[in-house]
């Protein structure tokens, strides 16, 4: 197919123009503070750290990390073991009520997690969850939930029936029929979820600012805004440094698993 | 395999994650319905008030408000950002296996940062003295439109709506693209053999089939917008006023800001409803057989 010059500087820089806000932000952090308001846009004319150092004084970046890391492990690990258990069952094990848990499942898809945060907030609070990490693993796991079954049992469904009839003959149980065949050929669905989550998760704030908005239980975006809240609104150069610095892990990772992530984004479109 | 399937085996593997759903899920919707009903301060309910804090929100004048914004962010998102995206994704589609590559790694890195992160780097384009709109205003020589984007009532709510839509645009575009591949090539030869150009292959032959998938995209662009709130906390705290307000954020706000736990509920309780008509009317709209190649 004949490949236009229009067509390719077009589609570049749009490609370009949706990282240059970042690039903006990083050579922002790079300059000296009064630099930032002479020279907004250029390279910086010498290149400080002074900025990164301020701001690690102030955000202290392992702690905030250490919880959003918390979070995102144990929301992957609660949402794909029994999510996965959910989908394998509506699917293969004949069950009588399969179309109405999935139509059930899919309320979660329709209602966003912010809507039902006041009532959430008050169940945490009696259920004394409140000061712990697990009153955001929780909910997180749940909403995750809805769209892990679905996409799973689409997965599962197209797997033979064959499967478990050779493992019953050859004297397995259920569980380990699901525990040792099927888990192992539906893990790169699995896998692609767990991405999926963790991306959503990592960068969650909705929930995590109404139920995570203490000094010890800060994710790193609540952390972050109110890291921006504490330092006024004009000063760039600390803002572009706090901002490369916490997304500095997911930008890494975007880049090393750069084919991944496209799956994982894409990957929910099988649900219709 | 009735033996197999045992009645334990199936409560066991389907209990957990129905449990786990229901009870952060669907549960809550019970309470929230019961506190629209009440006043309550957060701590503790202070009685049934009746319709009270349902006929307090259609006598507002913010309520009306916030769902023009949210119904203009929704607007924008299926009028503007769905097509723009999907033209992107029909280009790409002809575009050579290195721009590609450049076109999708730009694209989809919105989707891995933070709202924060968005947030404040779009205050940043908007930023009345350094910003990059402003500069880029003057630097045309067109001074005379230059402004504060974010503390103006009349501008704020279309700047946020533009980054939101900015965030998920490149996904929107990689879905398509995605949808666009799974397309078999001998649709497009027979297009090829009959003389169709790039336009009309693509609304004769690419668009109809990529239907599943559209509709996919208007579901969670429509759903997603509506749910918008995080951007606005972010960039805006619901300002200048209550300006740049949504429907979450008014829910946010009354409850969290000004400890009317039952007027938030109540919001919350009309929203639910929302989503749901706005999804059957999708449904019915566009619900047609899944495409068979």
């Amino acid at each position: 197919m004949k490949q236009r010059l229009w067509l390719k500087i077009l589609l570049c820089v749009i490609g370009v123009g949706f990282l240059y806000p970042m690039l903006w932000m990083i050579l922002t952090s790079l300059k000296e503070k009064s630099e930032f308001y002479v020279n907004p846009f250029g390279l910086p004319k010498v290149w400080d750290l002074g900025n990164f150092s301020e701001a690690l004084a102030s955000l202290d970046i392992l702690k905030y990390s250490f919880n959003s890391i918390i979070y995102t492990f144990f929301t992957c690990l609660i949402t794909l073991f029994f999510g996965s258990m959910l989908a394998y069952c509506i699917t293969r094990m004949n069950f009588r009520y399969a179309r109405q848990v999935t139509l059930y499942m899919s309320v979660g898809l329709v209602i966003p997690i912010q809507v039902v945060m006041i009532p959430l907030y008050m169940m945490i609070m009696d259920m004394g969850l409140k000061g712990s990490r697990f009153s955001l693993v929780f909910p997180y796991s749940a909403f995750q939930m809805a769209s892990t079954v679905l996409m799973l049992s689409a997965f599962l469904s197209t797997l033979p029936k064959e499967l478990e009839e050779a493992a019953a003959i050859d004297g397995c149980n259920v569980y380990q029929a699901f525990f040792r065949i099927i888990f192992h050929i539906i893990k790169p669905a699995v896998l692609t979820r767990g991405m999926f989550i963790f991306i959503s998760v990592w960068n969650e704030f909705a929930i995590a600012q109404v139920l995570g908005n203490s000094e010890k239980l800060r994710p790193i975006p609540v952390a972050l805004q109110n890291f921006f809240l504490s330092v006024g609104v004009s000063d760039w150069g600390l803002i572009g440094a706090a901002v490369v610095m916490t997304s500095f892990p997911l930008v890494l990772i975007y880049c090393i698993g750069n084919r991944q992530i496209e799956n994982a984004l894409t990957a929910g479109a099988v649900l219709k | 395999m009735n033996k197999f399937y045992t009645k334990k085996g199936k409560l066991l593997f389907a209990l957990p994650g129905l449990l786990l759903f229901s009870v952060f899920v669907i549960y809550p919707m019970i309470p929230q319905i019961l506190i629209s009903f009440q006043s309550h301060n957060g701590a503790e309910a202070l009685g049934y008030v009746g319709w009270n804090n349902y006929t307090n929100l259609f006598q507002s004048n913010v309520f009306g408000k916030v769902h023009r914004n949210t119904y203009f962010i929704v607007g924008c998102s299926l009028l503007i950002a769905l097509p723009v995206s999907l033209l992107l994704a029909l280009l790409l589609e002809r575009a050579s296996a290195g721009v590609r590559t450049v076109f999708k790694f730009g694209a989809l890195f919105p989707s891995v940062l933070s709202v924060t992160v968005i947030g404040k780097m779009w205050a940043g384009i908007y930023d009345a003295d350094w910003g990059m709109l402003n500069s880029i205003l003057r630097g045309i020589g067109m001074e005379q439109l230059t402004r504060s984007w974010l503390t103006n009532a009349d501008t704020v709510v279309p700047c946020i709506a533009a980054a939101f839509l900015w965030q998920y645009i490149g996904l929107n575009c990689i879905l398509f693209y995605a949808g666009i591949k799974a397309i078999p090539e001998q649709y497009y030869e027979a297009a090829i053999i009959d003389g169709a150009g790039f336009w009309r292959a693509s609304i004769c032959i690419t668009i109809p089939l990529l239907q599943d998938i559209i509709k996919y995209v208007v579901i969670i662009s429509t759903l997603g917008s509506m749910g918008m709130y995080a951007h606005i906390l972010v960039m805006t705290a619901g300002g200048p006023g209550d300006a740049s307000r949504s429907v979450l954020y008014q829910m946010y706000y009354k409850a969290f800001s000004m400890s009317q736990f039952g007027e938030g509920c109540a919001i919350a309780v009309i929203f639910i409803i929302e989503c749901i008509i706005v999804s059957i009317i999708i449904n019915k709209c566009i619900a047609k057989e899944p495409i068979q190649y």
